[in-house]
């Protein structure tokens, strides 16, 4: 009998088959930090659309970033993606699908590096290797708090993992404030990230580092005007003396560009599985659109001389907006690099791959060049094995030019003008202008703020600068976002399913 | 490491159960043959005595001095006759004559002091008797049964209906075949005896299948339905449960037309929202998931447990009810038989697009500026859909002595589908043997195999762009495509079903091994071992096409892939399953008494593997991996495993055949469950009441049967993913340091580490009667199924941070908990009327109807179940006090008429309700407080189905119609919410009856760019009614038969599957399976149902 008892048991004892538990190995530690790492690409472990639910810097994130703001439109044409157009226009409501993707997809993040957390502090590894992995995760964590807040201003602050679908902690179901965001989980993660983590050069390149959590934090430190730590953090990376700008801006963006001496931090993308790992759909939503989705072209627009062009670059989304064409300087070499410009009734437009726009009746005038990434196969330009939806394109979410902007911007509130000045001009050699002629505090600032713009033009990032220097009712309605309310709309609304299934503990966003 | 070797024994732990297990069928065996040869001493004198005793107790006394043992059957009546004996020291043969004087006993002493004692009644001569066994026509019906009354063995009828039999000339024959009265008939001397069968009008002499068993219908306790096998093969369909649609109440099949496909079933309504829904399979008493590899002409019949009563002998797996196939096996004379089927195959109903003028009309309307007419005007159903061949044949050789019964069947069915390119082919073969080694002791083999081989299309793909697809691009011009993509995001469907060739081979092996021990005729052991073991394997290559005019008639697009690319998955599993059992039977007066107990195991492993390369030649010889480019090479496997243990009993007791009573019990062990939640028992009682053997209804002649019969019962449900409940990392998540890939894994996934069974308790009340001289029969049943602890998906909030697992069907964002109640109430009514109106025709009438009310009753932790997810709206929700999946959407109270009323329909503050709205767009409706109103509007679950059965024949016709329906549903039209760009295609009835200025439509509105919103203009009702089947046949003669020896039977038949369908649905089909119960009902890439006309032959050697 007792066999009996003992057999039954074991034969009813069976572990899931090909998917490991989680377990004390340190390999997978160490798995779970490349995984949250990985989140930043998609976190969506199935990578499949990028209107699956869940996103960081896909679709939506460009959505809420450029599209919102008044450096760019929804593009494609009226009826595409009624949840991008409800946010380009200020008519989104709580409901919106784009709003709690990113909402999921944020945590999703989070969940990865607390997990990662966890098992760095239970893995027997060197204790220097949990310390520096530990610091990327908090990086990774802060920074996807820093998203989180600045899109919905003060939201759960989830540090630890759930006991389990039922952990009823509150700190899963209520907001916390802005401060404690910024005070319990941005700048402590951060600041954990800044005295850990190694200089550029002493690590992986795609890993966090030191100058990327200065830069990162510095920047959080602007978002609260707290100006010194700001100027102190960007001079230390100034002084590491890791960083330059690049000579050639165009290059920025392209995959030559990629880890370049400008790079400060950047979503990585290469080949895995056999096919392109690229961040869903960027360069597919963002790509020239053949048609406007009307009529049959009757004759062929591709260059014969050429290699054989797909002819579509993508959907035609997010394109940059006649103000922000405007708001080059002219001679500045960044315009050309930003900017597919497609005259209605001009000629085709070469890239620097030798792909030619179609210039049939498009539907926008003008693309991000940014999000190009080329797809000529036979004397490769750029990597790609033929996944449009997955393109190897990075993101370029730090790089130095904003470290010394930060710098200016904080050097000009603390009163340094000198300082200010030289970032600034230093930023616009490379863009090839001349000198600032700003010499007050005040013109400064609006020459740091506009320089801002062009110099870091659909790199997601402009909405959310005006909201922090205060001006985005004013600069939305000025450019026809008439339906922008301010004191509502500096801020997403917290997703209407989220707060059902908090039972009614997340509260609203005003005017939502 | 303790726990690890633990796992890894599991093979050594199976064979110390089988000693074991062969250590307890060994004793039992012992323990019966010991009852009948207890030690023997030689002559031993008795004394005894006894005072006015029944001679039973009598012989009982003189047995347990020790030395005899009487061997008798207890329903000798001379057995009760009290006696009185005083002897002391008396040999044997003297007591026992003394003891017997004034009765009809006599007995028999054998060796080892076994004394047999029978009525001198019987113990009289025996006589060869021959006869013929003939049906109402006076046509030989071979196979019949012909036994003895209270003797051992028997005989059958050959295939002229003759039979020959040595019985005593005081004996009694009963002669039995299933589908006619059984009749007995007293010998008396005669040494001829002819009998005509007469048809039984409810079968109630029927045996059915219980599960671990047989039992009379007329004993049954339970909720069960039984279709016999020559119901299901004269229709040209693949599979047996789709040739059972409308033939047993509270069973509903929702099949669709897709080759190779399994058709939905749901017995009793849908009891589980996410552990599964399906019933069990049980084929020869092997537990199965699927049973399309079952040849349905080998099907002698099929049996549905309906309530949990008769389920809970399955425990765990029998919440959705039970289908018993049974297979058949041979008897008699060796038979050949052959029977064909040639037919064609169509799509039964079609959804008419708008052509290239109502196109252009609308997308002028919808856009703006217009678009270029080019001369073409395509139909792409038309491009894609063809007249479909079908064929079937069966052959089979059969047979059965007293040593060996057998059936040898081979099948070939070839089922084109009616999209081009797709095809399923599939060969079985079948062998069951039984070999009568004794007649305590026989072993058999249930035995098949099939091999389908599959030309696949990408119907999901081919469906949704057929209805998108511009009618005015061309399908193919000048052997190119035309370019469908570069005007929208389509694909041109003749490219998509031609672009992939992708061919799937399964080949699986099903069998049984039994052997059977009757070491008393009272007791039966019973081992049998079955196992299914398949292989599969998926070869698709892609062809690399260039986006320009080498392929397509323009250039530009992104169709085609511009890699080749060839993927290969192979798959295999086992699932064996080991059951033994000890079953009694035996009668003492009155008193009947049936028991089994027994244990079972199973065990479950699948494995796949799946690789792929790019770039590999297009030349089908060199589809192999290693021709595809080694840097993009892709390959992975998986597998998944689990295990039951369960042991099992059942009790049934009759008295007088009056009252029934049927206990069972199960307790059951699966590994997907925690270990603290492993074990679940499912017990069950049954009652019934045979009113009409009651002595106050002899004088009555209404009911010739009338049984009245109530059950209670608890089952189970454990069909959930084997990782529900064990948090698992997810692999292969990349990133790039350095330039080079990282792999990283994470744990994607929370869990409920506490999950347990879903528990089903079911009430069931049952009436049975026959009436109107054996014309009318029926049954009706009531019940109330309540389940609890559902397993439902419970969602999470997003700061969980739970996501999407490809590994594990649990969506995004949920957990897998029991969180629910659901409950499932019902009436289901079946009647039959049969009758002869002269010795020429004979007609019958069946009909059944179930009303099912399916429920949420119980959702805890307030969180609905949302799914039927179309371009990011929710068409269903699941909550308390709505059927499973119901549609929960917005309300359309019509379309607006002009900018004016746009303007007036305001909230209390005079805010407009709906500010960017346009005349002849739908209007929604809005509650109080000015925010949309989303309301249930049904569900896919019908309030009633029902099934007419209809035959007649007249002399050597026959002629046979099934009909089917339901009516009280909804269904939803997802693929015209669907229409996500504006260009694409709309059907004909939304462009021609649209709203315009001229036209003032208050239900379709103004020509639009598509991306609605989920609401009730896609609600439409799901009634239906079709004819399922008509058949008619003709019989050849047996006159014209007779003038040649080699042919013994001839038929031939016309058949036509699903010729008519009357339903006021405008899509393909009301029958939409969905892949979930949540998401039923939805119609988004649908196989079109097919309607079938065939002619057969059926002949027998």
């Amino acid at each position: 009998m007792l066999i009996l008892v003992s057999c039954k048991k074991s034969f009813l004892d069976v572990p899931p088959q090909g998917q490991p538990s989680p377990s004390l190995d340190p390999q997978v530690a160490l798995d779970e930090v490349t995984a949250a790492y990985s989140a930043l690409i998609s976190p969506d472990p199935t990578g499949a659309s990028a209107f699956g639910g869940y996103d960081i810097h896909g679709v939506f994130f460009i959505t809420v970033t450029n599209i919102i703001s008044d450096d760019a439109d929804k593009g494609s044409y009226d009826l595409d993606q009624p949840p991008a157009k409800d946010i380009d226009n200020f008519t989104l409501t709580s409901d919106n699908t784009y709003i709690s993707g990113l909402w999921r997809g944020h945590y999703a993040g989070i969940s990865r590096t607390n997990n990662a957390i966890n098992a760095l502090a239970a893995a027997a590894l060197d204790s220097n290797t949990v310390k520096i992995r530990t610091a990327e995760m908090r990086f990774i964590r802060g920074y996807l708090y820093f998203n989180l807040v600045r899109m919905f201003g003060g939201v759960p602050l989830v540090l630890r993992v759930p006991t389990g679908p039922r952990d009823s902690d509150s700190l899963f179901y209520y907001r916390a404030s802005v401060s404690d965001v910024y005070n319990k989980a941005i700048i402590p993660d951060l600041q954990y990230a800044v005295n850990n983590l190694p200089l550029r050069t002493q690590t992986d390149l795609g890993r966090a580092t030191k100058g990327a959590a200065e830069t990162l934090l510095a920047k959080a430190y602007l978002y609260l005007k707290n100006w010194q730590q700001a100027y102190n953090l960007t001079q230390d990376v100034i002084n590491s003396g890791q960083y330059q700008l690049l000579a050639d801006y165009s290059q920025l963006w392209r995959q030559a560009g990629d880890n370049s001496i400008e790079s400060i931090f950047e979503v990585e993308t290469g080949i895995y599985g056999g096919a392109d790992n690229g961040i869903p759909e960027y360069c597919e939503m963002q790509g020239p659109r053949q048609d406007n989705g009307m009529g049959i072209p009757t004759t062929p627009w591709y260059n014969p001389a050429a290699w054989n062009p797909t002819n579509d670059g993508g959907w035609g989304f997010d394109t940059p907006t006649q103000d922000l064409v405007n708001s080059y300087d002219s001679g500045d070499v960044r315009k050309a690099a930003t900017i597919i410009d497609l005259p209605p009734s001009g000629p085709p437009d070469t890239l620097y791959d030798g792909f030619v726009v179609p210039t049939m009746v498009g539907i926008q005038a003008y693309y991000n060049y940014k999000a190009w990434h080329s797809e000529r196969r036979n004397n490769q330009i750029e990597v790609f094995y033929g996944d449009r939806s997955r393109k190897q394109k990075n993101i370029h979410l730090l790089r130095y030019a904003e470290t010394l902007l930060i710098n200016a911007e904080a050097a000009n509130e603390l009163g340094n003008s000198g300082a200010a000045t030289a970032d600034l001009n230093a930023v616009r050699s490379r863009a090839n202008l001349g000198p600032t002629t700003a010499v007050s505090q005040d013109d400064l600032r609006n020459a740091i703020w506009k320089e801002r713009r062009v110099e870091l033009a659909m790199e997601h990032d402009r909405f959310w600068d005006l909201v922090r220097q205060g001006r985005a009712a004013q600069v939305m309605q000025a450019s026809g976002k008439t339906n922008f309310a301010a004191g509502k709309n500096e801020l997403l609304p917290i997703p209407s399913s989220e707060i059902a299934l908090s039972g009614g503990k997340l509260t609203q966003n005003p005017g939502y | 490491m303790k726990k690890k070797l633990a796992i890894g024994n599991p093979h050594s732990c199976a064979i110390k159960k089988v000693l074991l297990v062969m250590k307890l069928s060994f004793l039992l065996v012992l323990a019966g043959s010991l009852q009948v040869s207890a030690n023997v001493s030689g002559q031993t004198a008795i004394t005894i005595k006894a005072d006015n005793t029944e001679i039973v107790k009598i012989l009982s006394n003189i047995e347990k001095q020790g030395s005899y043992r009487f061997l008798y059957n207890s329903r000798l009546k001379s057995l009760q006759q009290r006696v009185s004996i005083d002897v002391s020291n008396e040999d044997i043969k003297d007591v026992l004559n003394k003891l017997f004087g004034t009765t009809d006993l006599t007995y028999k002493l054998l060796e080892n002091n076994l004394v047999v004692v029978t009525s001198k009644e019987l113990a009289s001569q025996d006589i060869k008797v021959t006869g013929k066994v003939t049906n109402e026509n006076g046509e030989g019906l071979s196979g019949v049964s012909i036994t003895v009354q209270g003797a051992v063995g028997g005989t059958s009828t050959d295939n002229n209906g003759n039979f020959s039999l040595t019985v005593s000339e005081k004996g009694t024959l009963i002669i039995s075949y299933i589908g006619y009265q059984t009749q007995t008939v007293a010998v008396n001397g005669q040494s001829v005896i002819n009998i005509k069968m007469l048809q039984s009008s409810r079968a109630l002499d029927e045996v059915v299948v219980v599960g671990y068993g047989t039992q009379r219908k007329i004993d049954v306790t339970g909720a069960t339905g039984s279709v016999k096998g020559t119901e299901l093969v004269k229709q040209p369909v693949m599979t047996a449960t789709q040739a059972i649609q409308g033939k047993v109440a509270g069973v509903q099949i929702i099949s669709s037309g897709q080759p190779g496909s399994s058709p939905q079933v749901r017995i009793r309504g849908t009891g589980s929202i996410l552990a599964g829904a399906d019933p069990l399979y049980v084929v020869d008493g092997i537990i199965t998931d699927d049973i399309s590899n079952i040849n349905t002409a080998d099907i002698t019949s099929v049996d549905v447990l309906k309530d949990a009563s008769s389920t809970a002998i399955y425990g765990a797996r029998a919440a959705n009810g039970v289908i018993l196939i049974t297979t058949r096996q041979g008897s008699g004379k060796m038979k050949v038989n052959y029977t064909g089927t040639l037919g064609i195959r169509q799509a039964a109903n079609l959804v008419k697009m708008a052509n290239s003028t109502e196109y252009l009309a609308y997308e002028k309307a919808a856009l703006g500026p217009p678009i270029n007419p080019t001369g073409y005007s395509t139909d792409w159903y038309n491009e894609i859909l063809r007249t479909a061949f079908y064929q079937n044949h069966n052959i089979s050789v059969s047979g059965g002595s007293d040593k060996n019964k057998y059936l040898l069947s081979l099948s070939y069915m070839t089922d084109e589908g009616i999209v081009i390119d797709n095809n399923f082919n599939r060969i079985t073969a079948r062998l069951n043997d039984e070999f009568i080694v004794s007649s305590i002791f026989k072993i058999g083999v249930y035995a098949s195999y099939s091999n389908g081989v599959g030309q696949n299309v990408p119907l999901g793909i081919i469906f949704p762009d057929a209805y998108r697809a511009a009618p005015v691009i061309p399908g193919m011009v000048d052997g190119k495509y035309g370019n469908t993509s570069q005007f929208q995001n389509v694909g041109n469907p003749i490219l998509d079903a031609k672009r992939t060739d992708d061919k799937s081979i399964d080949n699986r092996l099903q069998g049984t091994g039994y052997a059977e021990l009757k070491p008393v005729p009272w007791l039966t052991l019973r081992t049998s071992f079955g196992d299914e073991l398949d292989y599969s394997e998926d070869r698709q290559y892609t062809y690399m096409l260039p986006n320009d005019t080498t392929v397509f008639t323009t250039n530009g697009g992104s169709q085609g892939p511009t890699l080749s690319n060839l993927a290969i998955t192979t798959g295999k599993f086992y699932h064996w399953t080991w059951d033994n059992t000890i079953s009694y039977n035996q009668t003492f007066n009155k008193h009947h008494i049936t028991a089994l107990v027994g244990t079972t195991s199973e065990k479950y492993y699948s494995s796949s593997i799946s690789a792929s390369r790019p770039n590999v030649p297009p030349n089908p010889n060199l589809w192999y991996l290693q021709n595809g480019d080694q840097n993009l090479q892709y390959n992975s496997s998986s597998a998944n495993e689990y295990t039951r243990n369960s042991y099992i009993g059942r009790i049934f007791y009759s008295y007088e055949e009056k009252y029934l009573l049927t206990v069972t019990y199960r307790a059951d062990g699966s590994s997907v469950f925690p270990e603290q939640n492993r074990w679940g028992y499912f017990p069950s009682i049954g009652a019934g009441w045979v009113i009409n053997k009651e002595g106050f209804m002899s004088r009555q002649n209404i009911f010739s049967y009338l049984k009245l019969r109530a059950g209670w019962g608890r089952v189970g449900n454990s069909n959930i993913p084997s990782d529900a409940a064990v948090p698992t990392l997810l692999q292969n998540q990349p990133y790039f340091f350095n330039g080079g890939v990282v792999s990283g894994s994470f744990v994607p996934q929370i869990k409920d580490q506490n999950i347990k069974w879903e528990t089903s308790d079911e009430t069931d009340i049952g009436l049975e009667f026959t009436t109107l001289k054996g014309r009318l029969s029926g049954e009706i049943d009531v019940y109330d199924k309540k389940t609890n602890d559902a397993l439902i998906l419970v969602r999470v909030p997003g700061t969980f941070g739970s996501q999407a697992n490809p590994n594990s069907s649990i969506t995004p964002g949920y957990v897998l908990t029991n969180a629910a109640s659901i409950e499932n109430k019902g009436l289901e009514i079946s009647l039959r009327w049969n009758d002869n109106i002269n010795d020429k025709i004979s007609y019958h009438v069946g009909g059944n109807i179930t009303f099912n009310n399916n429920n949420v009753i119980g959702l805890n932790g307030g969180s609905p179940y949302f799914d039927g997810n179309i371009n990011g709206y929710f068409v269903t929700e699941t909550t308390n006090g709505h059927p499973i999946g119901s549609y929960f959407v917005r309300k359309v109270i019509g379309v607006f008429q002009s900018k004016d009323e746009v303007n007036a329909y305001v909230d209390k503050n005079g805010n407009l309700l709906q500010p960017g709205a346009q005349a002849g767009d739908l209007k929604y409706q809005f509650n109080d407080n000015g925010k949309l109103d989303t309301a249930f509007a049904g569900s896919y679950q019908p309030v009633a189905y029902y099934g007419i059965n209809l035959g007649a024949s007249y002399k050597n016709f026959d002629i046979s119609i099934d009909l089917y329906g339901n009516f009280g549903n909804k269904v939803y039209n997802g693929k015209r919410q669907a229409r996500v760009v504006v260009t694409d295609n709309i059907e004909e009835s939304m462009a021609v009856n649209r709203w315009t200025p001229q036209n003032h439509s208050q239900t379709e509105p103004e020509a639009n760019g598509g991306n609605l919103p989920a609401s009730t203009y896609f609600v439409a009702s799901g009634n239906f009614f079709r004819i399922n089947n008509v058949t008619i046949g003709y019989n050849l003669p047996p006159k014209i038969l007779q003038k040649q020896k080699v042919i013994t039977s001839l038929r031939v038949f016309v058949t036509s599957q699903n010729p008519l369908t009357i339903k006021s649905y405008s899509g393909f089909t009301s029958e939409l399976p969905g892949t979930t119960p949540t998401n039923a009902g939805i119609e988004l890439s649908t196989y079109p149902t097919t309607k079938t006309f065939a002619v057969g032959i059926s002949l027998g050697l």
